[in-house]
């Protein structure tokens, strides 16, 4: 069977939609909820400043792939490992 | 977003005696839980996977493959601690001079706030059970009042024995207030 790799890309961006809306209610809650004061900004400055670094290096590292590659699978398995 | 000097159900001239959250060792042990998460997988990795097939890091789809897996594996497991900590964080116990507050995040969406005044409350009760709430001084304080079928519980607080005194001496003055 063969299909491109790029398809394992969009499940992963998928999932990446998925963790957005986690981040987006996360934040949501502790600005909504939260005290007025530094740890509750700061908090969320952090979790936002980490997962921009998070993104950063997956970024660097899947932007060196080349997504469009097919693959074959239960095919030749020697090639897949 | 939540204002000290504007409580839920603000009652004028209201002042605050304690502001409580669960005992910080509570949040230390879901960063040390977090720390595991994080390692625990780089260890396994290399000791069994990366060793078994050492080629998984140079296959065309086993290394794409893999960037993902730990691309969505870290991402995910940093949005879960984050909101363990929103759990840990909006979970708060205000005791003011006229009642007690209890503000108790339910998951998501989902947000309880209720209050107990003083008059009301028949008993208090501080619990301390366990090797590191003795050890660390933490633990749980009831709160019984008159026809709740529930009783108030602070969770998991620092020096609950303390808690109960400020309590019952804010207790008893309320009912004296009362009563004159």
């Amino acid at each position: 069977m063969t299909f491109p790799l790029y398809i394992f890309l969009i499940i992963y961006l998928v999932f990446l939609l998925v963790w957005l809306i986690f981040s987006f209610i996360g934040i949501y809650h502790m600005i909504k909820f939260g005290f007025l004061n530094f740890t509750t900004f700061f908090t969320v400055f952090i979790y936002i400043a980490i997962s921009f670094l998070m993104l950063a290096v997956s970024y660097k590292y899947l932007i060196q792939i080349d997504w469009l590659m097919n693959v074959t699978i239960f095919g030749d398995l020697s090639s897949t490992f | 977003m939540l204002y000290l000097y504007r409580l839920p159900g603000h009652i004028s001239g209201e002042k605050i005696i304690k502001v409580l959250r669960r005992d910080v060792f509570i949040l230390i042990k879901k960063i040390l839980l977090f720390l595991l998460l994080l390692i625990l997988p780089l260890i396994l990795f290399y000791l069994t996977v990366a060793s078994i097939y050492p080629d998984i890091l140079y296959g065309e789809i086993s290394y794409p493959l893999f960037l993902l897996v730990v691309s969505f594996y870290y991402l995910f497991l940093w949005v879960f601690f984050f909101f363990s900590f929103i759990d840990y964080y909006l979970d708060i116990w205000i005791i003011t001079d006229e009642r007690i507050i209890n503000i108790e995040q339910e998951g998501y969406f989902a947000r309880t706030i209720s209050e107990q005044r003083f008059y009301r409350v028949q008993d208090v009760t501080s619990e301390t059970k366990g090797f590191f709430p003795t050890v660390l001084k933490y633990g749980n304080v009831y709160v019984q009042t008159a026809g709740a079928k529930e009783r108030f519980f602070f969770q998991e607080i620092p020096n609950p024995d303390q808690v109960r005194d400020i309590i019952i001496k804010l207790v008893e003055r309320s009912k004296a207030a009362h009563h004159s």
